[in-house]
C-alpha cells in the first residue's frame, strides 16, 4: 500500500493525529456516498514520494499584468515582485502572533460538510502553510498572480495550503494558475485554500485548472463571508486525469453575495467532478451558481450543488443551475442538485440539463459553409461563453478561451 | 447550372420526392407551388444536403458536378444557399461572427485569402443596406428573441454576404406580415443578376407578386406535375389546387 510509508514520517503531535485520522479512513473510495462517481483507490497502487525535494522549472506564465506573482513549485512557495502596499505575506504563525483573536475563530471554523480525508492528509503533511493577508479598506487595483507548477521525476504527492484573509472592506483579484507538466509521472495534488472575506471586503477568485494527464487534483476551496462582502468565484477545470473540486462557501453575514462559477472540459481518460456547498446561515443574502460543462471522448463529469439555508437565513434568494453538453456518446455526466431548506421565507431555485449539440443548428450552420468540426466548435464554445464573458480581464479570458477551443478541437482531431 | 433528373428521396420508410426532373439556368427565378405535405420543403432540403432524407434515386448535377456527392458546406462553397422556412436560433453565436466564420471557411474551400476585419466591416455594411437591417441585430445571439420578420431578414443578409449562384428560399413568406414580405422580396430582387438563379418554395402566389417568377411548378405527391409562366400561379390563386390535381391520371 502507497500509505505503508506514511507510517514511518515522524511528525509533530497536531500533524501526527491530523495523519492519524487519514490513515484511519484511508483515500475515499466509490463507496463514500460524496465520492460515488470519484474513486481514488487507485492512489493506492503509487509508490508516492510524500516530501518531494525537486525543484520544479517554471510553468508558463499567464499573459495578464498583475500586481506580483507567487510561485509554487512543487509546493515551495516564493514570492517575485514586490506585494502591493496593505498586503502581508506571512506564514500561519507569524499571521496568528499578529492576530492573536484569530486563532480562536480558525479554531472554531465551521466544520468540513464533506466525507474527507484528503483535508486530514493535507494538514498533516503540507510542506507550507503560508497567508496572504489583505489590510482594511485596502484596494488591490492589479490582480496577484498565483503560479502553481508541479513537474516531478517519480511519483510524488504534494500539499499546500494558502490562507487568504480580506479585511473589512477590503478588495483583491486573485488568479490562481495551477498546472502540472508531462504525462508519465503521476501527481498527487492535494491543495487546500481557507479565505476569510470580512465585511464589505470584495474578492475576485479565478482559478484555472490546467494539469498533465497522470495528475489526480484535489482542491479544498473554503470561503467564509460576513456582512456585506461579495466574492466571485470562478473554477476552470481545463485539463488533468482527475480533478476533484470541493468548493465550499459558509454565508456568516447578512446582505452577503457568492457568486459560484464553473467550466470543465474533460478529454478523454479524464474526471472532473465539482463539488459545491453554500451555506446559508444567516438572513438577506445572495447565492447565484452557474456551472456549465462540455464532455469530449469518454470522459466523466460530476457535479454535486449542495444549498443550504438554515432556520436562520430568512430572505434567502439561492439560485443553481448546471448544464451539460455531451460531445460524445460516449461522455457521461452526473448531476445531483442538494438543496436542503429549513427557512420558510427564501426563493431558491435549480435546475440541471444534460444534452447534446443540436442536429439542426449544426445543419444550418453547414449550411452556410462551415465545416461540421467547425461549427461543433463554435457550438461548444458558444455554449460555454456565458461563464468565460463573466471573467472581466481581457487577456485571461482569451486564454481560458483559447485553451477550450484547442481543447475542442484536439478531441475532435482537427 | 441545376439539372435535377429523377430524384427520389425518402425519410424513414416514408417515399416523399418520387421522381423529380428540373432544370434551371442562370438568370432564371423558378417558383415551386403546390398543396402542403407536396414535398416542396422536402426538396429544398435534399439540395442543401440534409442528412435526415436519403437520396434513394436520379441525380443532381449543379455546374456538372454531382451535388449529392458533396457535405452541405461543400455545396454552400459551390453556391448553393437555402433560406430556411425556420432559421434556427443559436445562443452565444452574433451573426456577424457566425458570417465572418462561413466567410472565411468558403474563401477556404476556394482557395482564396481569408478577409480581416476592415473588408469585413465594409462588406457588411454595404450589405445591411440590401435589407435594411440593424447593425444591434447582428451583433445579437443569432436570431434568438428575433421575430418573425428579423429572421428572415437575417437570412436575406446571409444570402447578401454569401452571393450564392443558386438561392432556394423555403416558405421565406411564412410568418410575414405584408411590410416586412415587401422589403425580403426586395433584398432578393436586388441580388438578382444574369449569373445567378432563384428556386422560391411557397404555398401562396402571394410573395410571386414581389418576387416574379420565369417558371412556375407544381409539386404534388413528390412530382412536378404542371410547369408553366406566372400565368399559372395566378390561376392557381384563384382556381385552388383541386383542377390540377383531379385532371391527373395517377
Amino acid at each position: 500500500m502507497a500509505t505503508d510509508t506514511l507510517v514511518t514520517i515522524s511528525l509533530p503531535k497536531e500533524k501526527q493525529s491530523a495523519l492519524d485520522r487519514f490513515l484511519a479512513k484511508g483515500f475515499p473510495t466509490n463507496k463514500w456516498e460524496e465520492w460515488k462517481y470519484t474513486s481514488l483507490k487507485s492512489l493506492n497502487d503509487t509508490e508516492w514520494h510524500w516530501n518531494t525535494s525537486e525543484e520544479a522549472s517554471l510553468g508558463a506564465i499567464l499573459p495578464v499584468e498583475t500586481a506580483c506573482t507567487l510561485h509554487t513549485n512543487n509546493g515551495k512557495m516564493t514570492l517575485e515582485g514586490t506585494l502591493p502596499t496593505g498586503v502581508s505575506y506571512l506564514d500561519f504563525a507569524s499571521f496568528v502572533n499578529q492576530n492573536p483573536d484569530f486563532a480562536n475563530v480558525f479554531a472554531k471554523r465551521n466544520p468540513i460538510l464533506d466525507q474527507n480525508s484528503l483535508y486530514d492528509l493535507n494538514d498533516a503533511l503540507a510542506s507550507s502553510h503560508q497567508v496572504i493577508w489583505v489590510k482594511k479598506g485596502v484596494q488591490v487595483e492589479l490582480p496577484i498572480l498565483h503560479t502553481y507548477f508541479a513537474n516531478v521525476s517519480i511519483s510524488s504527492a504534494i500539499q499546500i495550503k494558502l490562507l487568504i484573509y480580506l479585511e473589512e472592506g477590503a478588495q483583491l483579484t486573485w488568479i490562481d494558475d495551477l498546472a502540472s507538466s508531462g504525462d508519465s509521472q503521476s501527481i498527487l495534488s492535494n491543495y487546500v485554500q481557507e479565505i476569510w472575506v470580512a465585511k464589505a471586503a470584495h474578492l475576485t477568485f479565478v482559478k484555472t485548472q490546467d494539469f498533465g494527464q497522470t495528475t489526480t487534483h484535489i482542491d479544498h476551496t473554503f470561503i467564509h463571508q460576513e456582512d456585506h462582502s461579495v466574492v466571485d468565484m470562478f473554477t476552470f477545470s481545463l485539463n488533468g486525469g482527475l480533478i476533484r473540486n470541493n468548493l465550499h462557501f459558509y454565508v456568516d453575514g447578512q446582505q452577503v453575495v457568492s457568486n459560484l462559477n464553473g467550466l470543465y472540459v474533460p478529454g478523454n481518460d479524464q474526471l472532473v467532478d465539482s463539488h459545491t456547498v453554500v451555506d446559508h446561515r444567516m438572513p438577506n443574502s445572495e447565492s447565484n451558481e452557474l456551472y456549465k460543462g462540455v464532455l469530449l471522448g469518454n470522459s466523466i463529469g460530476v457535479f454535486n450543488g449542495k444549498i443550504f439555508v438554515r432556520p436562520d437565513a430568512q430572505k434567502t434568494n439561492a439560485f443553481q443551475s448546471c448544464k451539460n453538453v455531451l460531445a460524445s456518446d460516449k461522455a457521461t455526466m452526473n448531476t445531483k442538485p442538494q438543496l436542503e431548506i429549513w427557512a420558510d421565507d427564501v426563493k431558491c431555485s435549480h435546475g440541471t440539463t444534460t444534452g447534446q449539440l443540436s442536429d439542426e443548428a449544426l445543419f444550418y450552420m453547414r449550411s452556410r459553409g462551415i465545416s461540421a468540426d467547425a461549427a461543433k466548435t463554435l457550438l461548444m464554445l458558444a455554449f460555454v461563453q456565458q461563464v468565460i464573458d463573466k471573467v472581466e480581464i481581457p487577456a485571461l479570458k482569451e486564454s481560458i478561451s483559447n485553451r477550450v477551443v484547442a481543447k475542442i478541437q484536439q478531441a475532435l482531431g482537427v | 447550372m441545376l439539372s435535377i433528373a429523377n430524384l427520389h428521396a425518402r425519410i424513414g420508410e416514408k417515399e416523399i420526392l418520387r421522381g423529380i426532373n428540373l432544370e434551371v439556368k442562370a438568370g432564371e427565378v423558378h417558383a415551386i407551388m403546390g398543396p402542403n405535405g407536396s414535398g416542396k420543403s422536402t426538396l429544398a432540403s435534399v439540395l442543401a444536403g440534409r442528412e435526415d432524407y436519403e437520396v434513394t434515386d436520379g441525380s443532381v448535377s449543379f455546374f456538372g458536378k454531382d451535388l449529392l456527392d458533396l457535405a452541405p458546406e461543400e455545396r454552400a462553397a459551390e453556391g448553393v444557399f437555402l433560406a430556411f422556412q425556420y432559421p434556427v436560433e443559436i445562443p452565444g453565436v452574433s451573426t456577424t461572427n457566425f458570417m465572418k466564420s462561413a466567410v472565411n471557411e468558403i474563401r477556404k474551400y476556394r482557395g482564396e485569402e481569408p478577409l480581416d476585419a476592415v473588408q469585413f466591416l465594409k462588406m457588411f455594411k454595404e450589405k445591411m443596406a440590401y435589407v435594411n437591417i440593424d447593425q444591434s441585430l447582428l451583433s445579437r445571439s443569432l436570431n434568438e428573441g428575433f421575430s418573425g420578420g428579423e429572421k428572415k431578414r437575417n437570412e436575406i443578409f446571409q444570402m447578401a454576404v454569401l452571393a450564392p449562384k443558386l438561392a432556394i428560399l423555403d416558405e421565406t413568406d411564412s410568418g410575414l406580415d405584408i411590410d416586412a414580405l415587401r422589403i425580403v422580396a426586395e433584398g432578393v430582387n436586388k441580388l438578382k443578376s444574369p449569373d445567378n438563379a432563384t428556386i422560391v418554395v411557397t404555398h401562396y402566389q402571394r410573395l410571386l407578386d414581389y418576387i416574379v417568377p420565369d417558371f412556375v411548378h407544381v409539386l404534388y405527391k413528390g412530382r412536378i406535375v404542371k410547369s408553366g409562366t406566372k400565368e399559372l400561379a395566378l390561376e392557381l390563386e384563384e382556381k385552388g389546387y383541386d383542377w390540377i390535381i383531379s385532371a391527373l391520371v395517377d
